[in-house]
């Protein structure tokens, strides 16, 4: 079983209104306030100036307890957001918020890794392109797939370190093979935003830096939940710190040090 | 609703129970039943194999196999269409709370007696069990991963991907188990004419010969019993193939086509609207005058009826259960004792009711008490082999006690639950199954569905047929509501489900 | 999913085109069946011996259906799977009731005057009487399949006359055990104290030594009616070819192989006509068993 908090993260991607629910709870929570209480400028307008995401006084609840305030945030094209904070912050809520506003341009990897695991490794990669490709298709895939597919999927694979387990189940895979399968999943799908919810939680902090590099050089955009501070300083040039719902900190990496995060939450030193 | 406790929900059945037996139609009669019983032992001590008909056993199998695939294959669709309309829910209850006998009974004034009778009557209930079962399945199923597909991902797409190979496993294995259920009611097909190993178990049994009988319910039986040997995902094509071939070829018959539209604009109109003019009040007034006798003097009494036997049969099930469950629990039996206690249960849940409750109205004399102990036993053994598994899966602890402290103190209040969940989840099934006993003179609704039969009025028997389906659709709730309200909702409740 | 209920659909298409295909290509083939009144085991070995008899008499290919019950008789002869039949005397009258134009065409020569047993079990103390036994009273009591002329219709309409009042309300305890010789059974047994069939099959398995004559005996018998009897659906002649009725009643007529005779348990067969169970219909109307 994947945990509740991912549920909350993965709640209705594909609706395109936000649905945010507090950590720690089933799924099926109810968004407490509308997310945009302004509206925002026109999509063009935006990518104008290249803004990916746009979030204004942003609010989200669950059962009327609150568990976004009054979020700021605004995410431009090449950025790449480390968003920090205890367990219980509003950290998945925040990530669900933004995916919600531009579902068709986002690859996702959720927190528990959400992968079908009776299905093997490589149509669970495959999965990131569904989309891509006609039902007639999919289903001949999933029955017999094309030898030009399996080596397109080989290749990400390779570059996880997962080539080996290409046709394994999904399910028998250890925590941190299933997690690269998901970071793979979402690198096979390509779009030039990531969004991320711990995506290297299960990896150790050398292999995580890894995969943190790899995402980096494959999209342009990342909006990356971490609870690693050395990873957040590597690899971010932004750090956005939520306390009890509230953004506390939103920072170049270039004015924060290990310290200054430390003091706001409890990640390992 | 209320939180009810276990023990205050147990009494309350009890103590319902206990208040039917005071109104329960109740007799011991028989003054000598052992001529009769000794002749019967006497059959079983030497059952004549030579007399099995090896066809019928071939054609018992290919009922079940294509009854039980066609049912499937209509279930799929119905499952996923099941959450979202309230018309599919409705229909999945109507189609599964007609008894097979009383499908086949009704396929028969249409397709005759032949195989597209005898696998439809299978087919036709099994498809709404298997629209309401995979529908729990596909809920209760790991589904994260549909929720982060890419966005434009097709609802077929999304399905195969992310939703079947979920629930696949889970699909075959239910499956599978459904065709021992099929392989059971294939003997129904048997009592009303097709050439199963019921038709002639039905024939040897009436007449006596005890030895032919004996000989053809242990085939049956070991058929049961090696199920999981032959009937595995590797051997279904070959199954279906081989089972569609060889089913029995028909003989003679009219136009389906044209039994069919006689059966709808006659055979089941009620009778003062045959043909009468349905915009006048006279009409309607005939109709009023030709309901309610059936209702008064058949339904009520009969839904009463079959309500009391249910009850009873439900809690005399559940204490037989309680008693029997240890006797295939390897940590109570040992690796010696286990087997043998499972061949005894399997021997108990295979004997068809039906027969279990003719010997017993043989030794007691008729009134309910046959079926009701018919369907103790039957669904008893069930109920206790499904319990002996999950006090095998518990984990002990190493100090645990043993034998009857063990019992009284760790393994029955830590499966209590689970022993609710399943007794809740049969009542229905027994309401549904105790309309076989109508033939043998129990006043159930089932009684009356076949004394309207026996007198070619389907109009009759369509009436009371929908009675006894809102019968079960009341169990089915208040079993629901039950279940929900003790917490016992996401309990296992189906034999598939039982760990291994 | 779509393609699944189009699967599906296209399958159970496929499934009533094989069916009708069948009806089609079995039409050719003359079919009967006979009510199972007594003995069920090997009714095909049995009435397979008459599917030759007939095919050899009538140049066409004829087969035997088996059935379980009084109703499926009935149902398989109005639904043309079977051309001709052996009912008794209330399903004859159902059936033909159901298919306009039938014809009766034979009865046994025992079947013009044919009767039931009251049989009662020794307890209670009933014995062989001229009279009505009305001492059945309060008893518990079995009729045989609830379509049987002998073993239901007319015992039920002369309990009736006897005593002025509905079985349910002579009686402490009604059942249908299905057929004859498993009245016998639970008469003898005790299960019920008082029973009633068919007088051929209680003398024929009184013969054949299946009945503890101490523990079970017949009390009464009923004054006479007529019973079972050949029909043929009406549109037999359209099937197989003008006359066909006639040549089919004349086959019947013929059977003088005692082994064939045996079978049924009669002397020899004599014609009949719809109008000698014109009594059957009456008393069926009187007692609600037809409408």
């Amino acid at each position: 079983m994947d945990e509740p908090s991912s549920r909350a993260f993965l709640a209705s991607p594909r609706a395109p209104t936000a649905r945010g629910e507090g950590e720690g709870h089933a799924q099926g929570a109810q968004v407490g306030a509308a997310p945009h209480p302004r509206p925002l400028p026109a999509r063009r307008e935006r990518e104008q100036d290249g803004v990916v995401f746009e979030l204004r006084r942003a609010c989200a609840g669950y059962d009327g307890r609150p568990v976004l305030i009054d979020i700021d945030l605004t995410v431009r094209a090449g950025e790449h957001v480390a968003v920090m904070g205890r367990s219980g912050a509003g950290k998945s809520t925040l990530l669900g918020l933004l995916y919600a506003q531009r579902p068709h341009d986002v690859a996702l990897v959720p927190q528990a890794s959400a992968l079908v695991k009776p299905l093997s490794v490589f149509h669970n990669v495959y999965i990131g392109r569904l989309d891509r490709h006609s039902t007639a298709y999919n289903l001949r895939t999933l029955v017999w797939p094309a030898a030009s597919e399996v080596a397109e999927v080989r290749g990400v694979l390779a570059s996880v370190d997962l080539e080996v387990e290409i046709f394994k189940a999904a399910g028998a895979l250890s925590g941190g093979q299933q997690q690269r399968t998901s970071v793979a999943r979402a690198l096979y799908n390509g779009r030039p935003t990531l969004v991320g919810d711990e995506p290297v939680s299960a990896l150790d902090r050398i292999q995580g830096s890894e995969i943190l590099a790899l995402l980096k050089s494959r999209h342009e955009t990342l909006v990356l939940a971490l609870h690693d501070v050395h990873h957040a300083l590597e690899h971010a040039d932004r750090v956005v710190v939520l306390e009890q719902g509230r953004k506390i900190i939103d920072e170049p990496v270039g004015a924060l040090t290990a310290n200054d995060l430390l003091r706001h939450f409890g990640g390992e030193p | 609703m209320k939180r009810l406790a276990f023990g205050n929900t147990s009494l309350l059945f009890l103590l319902s129970a206990l208040a039917c037996l005071t109104v329960a139609d109740i007799a011991v009669t028989a003054l000598n039943p052992w001529g009769e019983m000794l002749r019967l032992l006497r059959g079983v001590l030497r059952p004549d194999f030579l007399s099995v008909e090896a066809w019928s056993v071939v054609w018992t199998v290919a009922f079940a196999v294509v009854g039980v695939a066609i049912g499937a294959t209509a279930g799929l669709p119905l499952a996923i269409l099941f959450p979202r309309f309230a018309g599919v829910r409705l229909a999945a209850v109507v189609l599964r709370s007609i008894h097979e006998l009383f499908w086949a009974l009704m396929l028969i004034q249409v397709f005759g007696l032949g195989p597209a009778t005898g696998v439809l009557a299978i087919a036709i209930p099994y498809a709404g069990i298997f629209a309401k079962v995979f529908a729990e399945i596909i809920e209760e199923a790991d589904l994260a991963a549909e929720r982060v597909l890419p966005a434009g991902t097709t609802a077929v797409s999304a399905f195969a991907f992310a939703r079947l190979p979920e629930v696949a496993g889970r699909f075959k294995t239910y499956t599978l188990y459904r065709l021992e259920c099929g392989l059971r009611s294939t003997l129904v097909l048997g009592f009303i004419g097709l050439p199963t190993v019921g038709f002639h178990l039905e024939g040897y049994f009436k007449q006596g010969r005890y030895a032919e009988a004996a000989a053809l319910l242990a085939v049956f039986y070991v058929l049961i019993g090696t199920r999981r040997l032959w009937a595995r995902p590797t051997t279904v094509p070959i199954l279906l193939v081989a089972s569609l071939l060889l089913l029995p070829e028909a003989v003679g018959g009219g136009s389906a086509l044209a039994n069919l539209v006689r059966f709808i604009t006659h055979d089941i109109v009620p009778a003062p609207l045959r043909g009468g003019d349905l915009g006048s009040l006279a009409t309607w007034g005939a109709f009023a005058g030709w309901l309610q006798p059936i209702a008064w003097n058949q339904v009520l009494p009969g839904a009463w009826n079959t309500l009391v036997l249910a009850q009873i049969a439900l809690v005399g099930m559940g204490t037989l259960a309680l008693l029997l469950f240890p006797l295939v629990s390897r940590r109570f039996m040992g690796r010696v004792g286990q087997p043998a206690g499972r061949l005894l249960l399997v021997v108990m849940r295979s004997t068809p009711e039906y027969m279990l409750a003719y010997v017993l109205l043989q030794l007691l004399g008729p009134s309910m008490l046959p079926a009701i102990l018919a369907l103790t036993v039957h669904n008893g053994a069930i109920v206790g082999y499904l319990m002996g598994r999950h006090a095998d899966a518990l984990d002990y602890r190493a100090d645990a006690p043993k034998g009857l402290n063990l019992y009284a103190y760790d393994t029955t209040p830590r499966l209590y639950g689970q022993f609710l969940a399943y007794n809740l989840y049969r009542w229905e099934i027994i309401v549904r199954e105790s309309a076989i006993f109508g033939i043998l003179g129990v006043a159930t609704l089932g009684y009356h569905v076949d004394a309207a039969i026996s007198e070619l009025r389907f109009d009759v028997a369509v009436v009371l047929i929908l009675a006894t389906v809102a019968v079960c659709a009341l169990i089915d709730i208040l079993s629901r509501r039950l279940r929900k309200a003790l917490r016992l909702s996401t309990l296992a409740t189906r034999l598939a489900d039982a760990p291994a | 999913m779509l393609t699944t209920v189009k699967r599906s659909i296209l399958a159970l298409a496929a499934m009533s085109a094989l069916t009708a295909g069948y009806a089609l290509a079995q039409q050719a083939t003359l079919v009967f069946t006979a009510i199972p009144d007594e003995d069920e085991t090997r009714l095909v070995e049995r009435f397979t011996q008459y599917a030759k008899y007939f095919e050899g008499k009538l140049g066409v290919p004829v087969k035997y259906l088996p059935v379980k019950s009084y109703p499926a008789a009935v149902t398989a002869f109005t639904n043309n799977q079977v051309q001709f039949a052996w009912f008794g005397g209330l399903t004859g009258v159902q059936a033909r009731l159901a298919v306009p134009g039938s014809q009766a065409l034979a009865q046994g020569e025992e079947d013009q005057q044919f009767k039931s047993y009251f049989i009662a079990h020794v307890s209670t103390g009933l014995k062989l009487s001229q009279e009505f036994p009305k001492g059945i009273e309060g008893k518990t009591f079995t009729f045989g399949a609830r379509a049987s002329t002998s073993g239901r219709l007319f015992p039920e309409h002369f309990i009736r006359q006897a005593m002025g009042k509905d079985p349910e309300k002579v009686f402490a305890r009604i059942g249908y055990s299905g057929d004859h010789s498993r009245t016998i059974q639970l008469v003898q047994s005790g299960a019920y104290q008082v029973g009633v069939l068919n007088h051929l099959v209680w003398e024929q398995e009184v013969k054949s030594g299946k009945v503890d004559t101490k523990a079970v005996s017949v009390i009464w018998e009923t004054p006479t009616y007529p019973d079972y009897h050949w029909v043929a659906r009406g549109d037999i002649d359209t099937s197989f070819g003008s006359g066909f009725m006639g040549r089919l009643q004349a086959a019947i007529l013929a059977v003088d192989d005692p082994k064939l005779l045996a079978i049924f348990d009669r002397k020899r067969f004599i014609p009949a006509n719809n109008d000698d169970y014109k009594v059957i219909e009456d008393v069926g109307k009187v007692t609600g068993l037809i409408n």
